[in-house]
C-alpha cells in the first residue's frame, strides 16, 4: 500500500476523489516500464542504489508522487536481505573494541601512526577468518541501504536462492496471505494496483465505511473478520433498500467500524478500512461509501464523503473465497443437478448477524412458489469449530434453519435441543430428498411466487 | 457483570443498567466503556457506597469476573543508587498523594526520567513508557535498562522503529502506541507519557484512552499550549500534580564550555557544483518573488516545487548544494586533526546525515549512533561510552528533546540544523569536563562561502544574545 504522503486525492465541497490514472495513457505505462526494468535490474544489488536510481527519475517530474508511489508498490512485491559472512554487528563490536586501543586512527597519519587503520581491519578479518574487504563492507552491511534485493516477485537473485526460499513472506501493509499469488509483474498489474491503491489511501483517515453488496457474501464477510472491523448487517433489496428478513433479501449492507467507534469518531479504523477495500471488487455488484475525516491543514476538521462501486474499475488482487467450503457441499451440489426437484439449492445467500459474529449458512432451498429454507451443513472439523459452528446455528435461532450432522462428529440430538426434528444425519454423503423432505416441512413463505 | 479488554474497549457483558461510564453498543447487546474508566467502573462494581467491598454482598454488582487485567504486579528496586533531589522526591509524594495520577512538570535537564524511574519501582505494575521520537525512546531504554535490567527476566521491551518487544516495562513511540495500543491496552498498570503536551491530538489521544491503566504519569517542561488543549489532558492522565519553575533549578546542571569555530574551503570540484546548483535554485527564487525570510514565503516555495518542474528541480538542487556544504571532504581532514590532538579525550562527533556519520564511522573506526541504529545496540555502545570501553562516539541528529547522554569533554559538530533550540540543548547535555583544570571544549568544523556560513550564525545569536558575529 502507499504510505500516507505519496496519496494522491481532491477534495470539492464535502467529497473527497482519488487522482485515479488513466492505466492506458502512455506516459504511465512508459513509467511503470521504465521502472520494472529497473527492479530488475537490480536484482542482487544494494536497496540504497535501487532507490538513487529511483530517486533520478523524479528530479524534474512534479509527477513524482506518482512515480515513488508506484515504486513503493514494487518494493511491496520484494524481499531484501542482509548478506554478509559474519553478523555485522558482531564484525564492528570487534572493531570499535580493537580501535580504542589503537587510537589515534586518522587519515594523514604522521609517523608511526600510517597503519593503525589497516590493523585494525585486518586483526579483526583475521580473528574472523574473513578477508578485509568482507570485514569492511560486512561491518555495516545490516544498513537498511546497504540490504540486497534478493527477491523481485517471483524473481530471485541467483547467489541468494538459497536464503529467499527458506524465508517467508509477510507483507507488513497487512495484505493477507492468500492474496499473495502474485502474478507476474507487468504495467497493467502495476498500474492497476495503483489505482486500488490510492483509493486505499484515502481510507486512512475513514471513520465509517458504509457498503452494499449483491453477491460473494462469504467472501465479503471473511475479509470483514479478516481484518478486525465491526460491522451492523441489513438485508436490502435490488435497489439498496433495507428490508425486513435475509428471506427477502437480495444483498446486504454492511455498516463498519472498529470498537471504540461508538465513543467517537476515530479513524484507527481507517487502515483495517483500506485493507479491506480490496474485498469489494471481488463483487459482481457492490457500492461503498466511506466518512473521512480532514483536518484541512487547520485546527477544524470536517467530515469528506467518499465514494466508489463497481463502475470505478477497480479490480482485486485478494482471493475470493472457494465455491465450496469441502466435498460434502460440492457433491450434495452435483447431486442437485441431477435431481428431479423444484426446489433450487443456492448457495450462501444468507447473512445472519449474530452481533461481533456473522453466520453465513451454506445454502438457500427455495421453491418457486416462495417458500424458503436456509440449510447448514455440520460435516468433519476440529472439536472447537464444531463448538463453534453449534453455538451460531443455536443464537441465530431461526425457524427455517434445517442442519445436516455428520454421524462421525461427537454430538447428539442433545447438541440440537429444540431444534433436533430439523437435524438431518448422514453418515458419508447427503441425499437430496431426504432434504427436500426437510425442507417441505420447514419452509416458510419468504416472498410471493411470481 | 464480566470485564473484558475487546480491541481497545472495555465490553462489559451481563452488566445493569446503572453501569457508569458505559455506553450501549447495539452491534454486540452489550454495555461498552473505553477502556481509561477501568479503574472507575471496577471502583464502582466493588464498593457501592464507598465502604462496601467485594465480598459483602451489598455490592452494587453480584459478581465482578474481571478479564480485562492483564498486567502484573512487581517488586523492582532501582539499581541506580542515586538519592532523589528533594523537588524528585516532593514530585513523587504528589503524585501517590493523587491517586497515581496527573502531569509533572520539571524543566529539561532536571531528571524527568529519574522522577519515572522511581514511580514505576513505587507503582510496582508493569509499566508503559510512551515518548514522542525513536530517539526519545532508545534513550528511554538505555535508562530503564540501566535502572532495572537485571531484574527483568527479557530486559526492557521496545515497541517502534523496528522492535515489536513487549515486557513487564516497554517504550514505545506515540506512533506506534497509537497503532498497537488496542492490542496492548490491557497489559500495562502504569502508563508513563514523557513531553506529554504532544499528546492533545485526535489520534495520539488514544493511547491513554484505549488502555486500561489505573496509575498514569505525565511529564513535561511546557505543559501548556497555545491552543489551550492541554486541558484535556486532566481527563486522560489527570490533573497537574507538581510543577517546577525553570529559574529554580538554572545554573545548577549547565556546563561550562569553550566554543571554537573552524572554517574549511570546499575542494574545487566540490565548489563548482556547488556554486552550480546554488545558482539554479537562486534564480529560480529570485525570478518567482518568494519572500523567503518570510516564513510563509518558504512555505510558498515548497508549494510550488509540487506542482512546477522548474520548482522541482530547484528544490533538489537547494538539497544537494546543503548536502555538499554539510559532508566538504576537508571536514574530514579537520576532523582528522582533531582526532589527533584528542585521542585522550572522551569526544562526541556530531553530523547532520546518516551517510556521514557512518563515513566516519568507518574511515575512523568510531563507534556510531544513527536513526538506524537499533535500540538494543544504541544501548550498548551508550554503556560502553559511559565506562570508557569506548572513548570516541559518532552521532547524526539524534540528541534531541531531553536527551541526556553521558558526558564527554570535546564534541566536534560537522554540521547541524539551524534550529536554534535544538541547538542549544545539544550543547547544554553532552559536555562536562573530565577535570577541574581543563574546560570542556566544542568544536564548529563549517563549510566556507555556502548557506551554512550563514545558519551557523544564526543558530550562536540563538545560543547566547552578547555572541561577538
Amino acid at each position: 500500500m502507499l504510505t500516507a504522503n505519496l496519496a494522491r486525492s481532491r477534495t470539492h465541497e464535502d467529497t473527497i476523489t482519488p487522482l485515479f490514472i488513466d492505466a492506458s495513457e502512455q506516459q504511465y505505462r512508459e513509467t511503470a516500464e521504465e521502472l520494472i526494468q529497473i527492479f530488475e535490474a537490480h536484482l542482487g544489488e544494494p536497496k540504497g542504489d535501487l532507490e538513487d536510481t529511483i530517486d533520478q527519475l523524479t528530479i524534474a517530474d512534479t509527477d513524482y508522487k506518482v512515480v515513488q508511489g508506484l515504486a513503493k508498490l514494487l518494493k511491496d512485491e520484494c524481499e531484501f536481505e542482509t548478506v554478509a559472512p559474519v553478523e555485522p554487528h558482531e564484525i564492528r563490536q570487534r572493531l570499535f573494541e580493537k580501535a580504542n586501543e589503537s587510537y589515534p586512527i586518522v587519515r594523514q597519519p604522521t609517523l608511526g601512526e600510517d597503519t593503525q587503520k589497516l590493523e585494525v581491519y585486518s586483526s579483526v578479518a583475521d580473528a574472523l577468518g574473513i578477508t578485509l574487504e568482507e570485514c569492511h563492507q560486512g561491518m555495516y552491511a545490516d544498513l537498511e541501504e546497504h540490504k540486497r534485493l534478493v527477491r523481485f516477485g517471483h524473481r530471485v537473485s541467483d547467489e541468494c536462492q538459497d536464503a529467499a526460499e527458506s524465508s517467508t513472506t509477510t507483507q507488513l501493509t497487512g495484505d493477507s496471505e492468500e492474496s499473495y499469488a502474485a502474478d507476474t509483474i507487468t504495467p497493467d498489474w502495476l498500474l492497476t494496483r495503483y489505482n486500488l491503491a490510492l483509493a486505499q489511501a484515502v481510507l486512512y483517515d475513514a471513520t465509517e465505511m458504509r457498503v452494499r453488496v449483491w453477491d460473494s457474501f462469504a467472501t465479503v464477510f471473511s475479509y470483514v473478520k479478516l481484518f478486525g472491523l465491526m460491522h451492523r448487517i441489513y438485508p436490502i433489496d435490488s435497489n439498496g433498500n433495507r428490508v425486513g428478513s435475509t428471506d427477502a433479501a437480495d444483498g446486504y449492507e454492511a455498516i463498519l467500524d472498529g470498537a471504540a467507534s461508538l465513543f467517537s469518531k476515530s479513524r484507527k479504523y481507517g487502515i483495517r478500512m483500506a485493507n479491506f477495500l480490496p474485498a469489494l471488487p471481488l463483487c459482481d455488484r457492490w457500492e461503498m461509501e466511506a466518512d473521512i475525516l480532514d483536518d484541512g491543514g487547520g485546527s477544524t476538521t470536517q467530515t469528506l464523503s467518499f465514494a466508489l462501486d463497481d463502475t470505478d474499475d477497480l479490480s482485486s488482487h485478494y482471493a475470493a473465497q472457494s465455491d465450496f467450503d469441502s466435498d460434502v457441499e460440492r457433491t450434495l451440489a452435483q447431486k442437485w443437478e441431477r435431481a428431479n426437484t423444484d426446489w433450487e439449492l443456492i448457495r450462501e445467500d444468507d447473512v445472519l448477524d449474530l452481533g461481533a459474529e456473522v453466520m453465513l449458512p451454506d445454502f438457500a432451498i427455495e421453491h418457486s412458489d416462495g417458500r424458503r429454507v436456509i440449510f447448514e451443513i455440520v460435516g468433519f472439523w476440529t472439536p472447537e469449530y464444531l463448538a463453534e459452528k453449534l453455538a451460531k446455528i443455536r443464537e441465530a435461532n431461526r425457524d427455517n434453519l434445517i442442519v445436516a450432522v455428520s454421524e462421525r462428529l461427537d454430538c447428539s440430538s442433545a447438541d440440537f435441543d429444540g431444534m433436533d426434528d430439523r437435524v438431518l444425519w448422514f453418515k458419508s454423503g447427503i441425499h437430496v430428498y431426504d432434504v427436500v423432505e426437510l425442507a417441505e416441512e420447514y419452509a416458510i413463505e419468504a416472498f410471493s411466487a411470481e | 457483570m464480566r470485564l473484558s479488554f475487546d480491541d481497545g474497549t472495555l465490553l462489559l457483558e451481563d452488566a445493569p443498567e446503572a453501569v457508569p461510564y458505559a455506553e450501549w453498543d447495539d452491534r454486540v447487546g452489550e454495555h461498552r466503556a473505553q477502556a481509561q474508566h477501568y479503574r472507575p467502573i471496577r471502583k464502582w462494581a466493588t464498593e457501592s457506597d464507598g465502604q462496601v467491598t467485594l465480598e459483602e454482598s451489598t455490592a452494587t454488582v453480584d459478581e465482578i469476573e474481571d478479564d480485562a487485567r492483564a498486567y502484573s504486579d512487581f517488586y523492582l528496586t532501582p539499581s541506580v543508587a542515586i538519592e532523589p533531589r528533594e523537588y524528585q522526591q516532593d514530585a513523587l509524594s504528589a503524585w501517590q498523594d493523587n491517586g497515581r495520577q496527573g502531569s509533572v512538570i520539571l524543566p529539561t535537564g532536571s531528571g524527568k526520567t529519574f522522577l519515572a524511574v522511581q514511580a514505576i519501582a513505587d507503582a510496582g505494575v508493569s509499566t508503559l513508557v510512551v515518548v514522542p521520537t525513536i530517539d526519545l525512546m532508545n534513550q528511554w531504554h538505555a535508562t530503564l535498562t540501566n535502572a532495572f535490567g537485571d531484574q527483568l527476566p527479557d530486559g526492557v521491551g521496545v515497541l517502534g522503529g523496528g522492535s515489536h518487544n513487549i515486557a513487564d516495562i516497554t517504550v514505545t513511540t506515540y506512533d506506534s502506541a497509537y497503532r498497537y495500543i488496542n492490542e496492548y491496552g490491557d497489559q500495562f498498570g502504569l502508563l508513563v507519557v514523557d513531553e506529554v503536551h504532544h499528546l492533545p491530538a485526535p489520534t495520539y489521544q488514544q493511547i491513554p484512552e484505549m488502555t486500561i491503566a489505573p496509575y498514569r504519569l505525565g511529564l513535561t517542561a511546557t505543559y501548556e499550549r497555545a491552543d489551550g488543549a492541554h486541558e484535556e489532558l486532566e481527563d486522560l492522565l489527570g490533573t497537574v500534580v507538581y510543577r517546577e519553575a525553570v529559574d529554580e533549578l538554572a545554573g545548577e546542571y549547565l556546563s561550562e564550555y569553550e566554543t571554537i569555530h573552524l572554517q574549511v574551503e570546499l575542494t574545487d570540484e566540490e565548489r563548482t557544483t556547488y556554486d552550480e546548483e546554488y545558482q539554479i535554485y537562486r534564480d529560480y527564487v529570485d525570478s518567482h518573488d518568494f519572500e523567503l525570510w518570510k516564513e510563509n514565503g518558504y512555505q510558498e516555495f515548497l508549494k510550488r516545487t509540487s506542482y512546477d518542474p522548474q520548482g522541482r528541480r530547484a528544490l533538489i538542487a537547494k538539497q544537494r548544494a546543503e548536502n555538499i556544504a554539510r559532508t566538504a571532504e576537508k571536514k574530514l581532514d579537520t576532523l582528522d586533526n582533531l582526532l589527533k590532538r584528542h585521542y585522550n579525550d572522551r569526544t562526541i562527533i556530531f553530523t547532520a546525515n546518516n551517510e556521514f556519520a557512518y563515513e566516519i564511522s568507518q574511515e575512523f573506526v568510531v563507534p556510531c549512533i544513527t536513526h538506524q541504529t537499533e535500540t538494543d545496540e544504541r544501548t550498548e555502545i551508550l554503556e560502553r561510552f559511559r565506562t570508557g570501553e569506548y572513548s570516541m562516539l559518532a552521532t547524526s541528529q539524534v540528541l534531541d528533546e531531553g536527551i541526556d547522554v553521558p558526558s564527554a569533554n570535546v564534541g566536534i559538530i560537522l554540521s547541524g540544523s539551524a534550529s536554534k533550540r535544538q541547538y542549544a540543548q545539544r550543547l547544554g547535555r553532552i559536555l562536562r569536563p573530565t577535570d577541574d583544570r581543563q574546560p570542556a571544549r566544542l568544536y564548529e568544523i563549517i563549510a566556507e562561502d555556502t548557506v551554512e556560513t550563514y545558519v551557523s550564525e544564526q543558530r550562536r545569536q540563538g545560543v547566547a544574545a552578547n555572541a561577538d558575529s
